[in-house]
């Protein structure tokens, strides 16, 4: 009797355990950042999405369909900003302007900002490249930071380039809702 | 019939004013080149955000490559570049830009241009200048600031392809 107590208390201890764990393991975040690549990086299509990260001193970008190296001595330039981008943007987007009573004017209020990364690079012949990213707001200077101190360089210092889109001329500067 | 007279002479004397100013406006003639190196967009007195700077650039690469008639098209610091002794070298300069607003563009319609003008100057392997043209890259009704980028890119790949592209486009 004791006996089929006890087994009865392990199993119930051991299903609220397996129970609690099975969603920290679902829920375990993937390694690298979650970016857009907007631009530039070779065999890669443009505006794709995928992760950013660092690995071997390599600045590696993996999409659905494509994968590209970087080697994170070879980037000469490091520099991040923030932009603005519809909440409602693609094939959907366009569909939301031919919205009668202004309907598309007014979705188009909504915006989501993010953050950009932008870096500079030669490949093996010497060639420059440039390739633009795009991520949720504050990844960015995080990032920078993490290629800077594993080989990347930069033209703007991480202590003032966070600010950096502050810095523009009063002309360059997007008025944000 | 004197007045039909008069009119057939002014409109001689405004056709023939026409051909002359066409002759005169159109480009030099200018060497056909195999292969086109772009060199990274200079922005000393005007500060371009980075993303712009190498928006510019990329979509200039993209267009040339995409436009034909040449070869090759190098990047900045090539070294391939080096042994081409047709080679058409495009050095692009900002001189204004104005950063508009997509929200402002959507909402207004009217309001909320992003606008760059580029001065691009094209020499050949020695430095000596073949071409010189003002362009302008704007985005005014439809989508992001950076599509001004392409608007530019547009307009120098087809004046770059007009003026040195040795093979017609395939």
């Amino acid at each position: 009797m004791v006996f089929r107590s006890m087994q009865t208390v392990t199993m119930a201890v051991l299903g609220i355990v397996g129970f609690t764990a099975l969603p920290t393991v679902a829920q375990q975040p993937a390694a690298g950042t979650k970016v857009v690549q907007f631009m530039g990086l070779e065999g890669v299509k443009a505006k794709s999405s995928g992760r950013l990260t660092l690995e071997g001193g390599n600045l590696q970008f993996t999409g659905s369909n494509a994968k590209a190296n970087v080697p994170l001595h070879s980037i000469e330039d490091v520099v991040t900003g923030n932009d603005s981008q519809r909440v409602f943007r693609g094939t959907i987007g366009t569909l939301t302007m031919f919205a009668p009573y202004g309907g598309g004017r007014f979705l188009s209020l909504f915006r989501s900002k993010v953050d950009t990364l932008s870096i500079q690079y030669r490949d093996a012949e010497g060639g420059l490249h440039g390739a633009i990213f795009t991520m949720a707001t504050g990844k960015a200077d995080a990032l920078k930071k993490e290629m800077v101190a594993q080989g990347a360089h930069t033209s703007i210092p991480i202590q003032d380039d966070a600010g950096s889109s502050d810095t523009k001329p009063a002309a360059a500067k997007e008025k944000k809702p | 019939m004197k007045r039909v007279l008069y009119a057939a002479g002014v409109a001689l004397l405004l056709l023939g004013a026409h051909a002359e100013l066409r002759a005169q406006s159109a480009p030099t003639p200018a060497m056909k080149a195999s292969a086109i190196q772009v060199l990274m967009i200079q922005s000393d007195e005007i500060k371009l955000p980075a993303d712009f700077q190498l928006s510019l650039y990329e979509n200039l690469i993209q267009q040339l490559q995409k436009q034909g008639g040449f070869q090759h098209v190098y990047r900045d610091g090539d070294h391939n570049a080096a042994g081409i002794t047709d080679l058409v070298v495009l050095h692009s300069t900002i001189r204004g830009f104005k950063k508009g607003s997509e929200m402002a563009r959507n909402v207004t319609t009217v309001a909320g241009k992003t606008s760059i003008d580029v001065h691009c100057q094209f020499t050949d392997k020695d430095g000596k200048t073949i071409l010189e043209r003002d362009l302008n890259g704007k985005v005014q009704f439809f989508g992001g600031n950076l599509r001004a980028t392409l608007d530019f890119a547009k307009k120098a790949a087809k004046l770059s392809h007009d003026n040195f592209a040795a093979r017609p486009v395939s």
